[in-house]
């Protein structure tokens, strides 16, 4: 099961995401962690991705649920730019001191199971990895392959 | 996304209702800018109806959280589901403002 979604606008992605969690009635903490995810890695492409004069940068999301897991693919054709080189912000600050910077990454590397990035073909490639089974326990964990 | 609000005392309690994220958040801190700017000194937020948060909502709350206390005032927190109190609890905002289990909670003693 698949669904793709191509937008420079970051909320068309997420009810893109939407529409298929609902139909596939994904779990809502597996449905609201991956929601949380894209808005991060769009928004990303979109700031650091864009070269000065251009027009925006075309992002493309490509989701597939798989028996055990939700994969999904967001590919952008910006400057090359890895995520997840980004060093770890500070969470002990306090709330006057607390710079805003690199969170948004921070959350996507702890909500999702597995993040991946890549350059290929011209295009940064960011996938999300997010198993349907750890969450209600009622699967057993996966045997490492 | 819906910003509603209601005072109960001398309490201001606003509802984020919806998602909070990139695209909703600029209309949030429009939204929550009007309540610091109409007195609001204690203010408590509802979010039993939001269904997630990302980093740019937290940067809402986290610039309202500064202008409240500016102001000589605080902010409290209530009606987390389990996914936004994760994203609290990830970045430390649950540490640096007050988390409440219910209204009822997030108003004693306020």
């Amino acid at each position: 099961m698949t669904f793709t979604g191509t937008s420079d606008e970051v909320g068309r992605v997420a009810s893109t995401f939407a529409d298929f969690a609902e139909a596939h009635a994904l779990p809502a903490p597996v449905r609201r962690s991956m929601l949380v995810a894209l808005d991060e890695i769009v928004v990303n492409a979109v700031t650091h991705g864009a070269t000065p004069g251009a027009s925006g940068v075309r992002v493309t999301v490509e989701g597939s649920l798989e028996p055990d897991r939700l994969v999904v693919a967001v590919r952008d054709s910006g400057r090359p730019f890895d995520p997840f080189a980004l060093a770890s912000p500070d969470t002990t600050l306090s709330v006057e001191d607390r710079p805003i910077g690199g969170l948004g990454i921070y959350l996507v590397r702890q909500m999702m199971d597995e993040v991946q990035y890549s350059r290929r073909d011209n295009q940064n490639e960011v996938v999300l990895i997010k198993h349907l089974g750890t969450l209600d326990g009622a699967r057993s964990p996966k045997e490492s392959a | 996304m819906q910003v509603t609000t209601r005072t109960q005392g001398d309490v201001t309690i606003a509802a984020i209702t919806g998602s909070l994220d990139s695209a909703s958040s600029p209309v949030a801190q429009t939204a929550l800018d009007a309540v610091v700017a109409g007195g609001a000194r204690k203010l408590a937020v509802d979010f039993s109806g939001l269904d997630y948060v990302s980093s740019a909502g937290l940067r809402v709350l986290l610039g309202t959280a500064k202008q409240v206390k500016a102001s000589g005032g605080a902010l409290r927190m209530f009606g987390l589901n389990a996914s936004v109190r994760e994203v609290f609890e990830i970045s430390g905002f649950a540490t640096i403002l007050p988390v409440f289990p219910g209204e009822g909670e997030a108003l004693q003693g306020f």
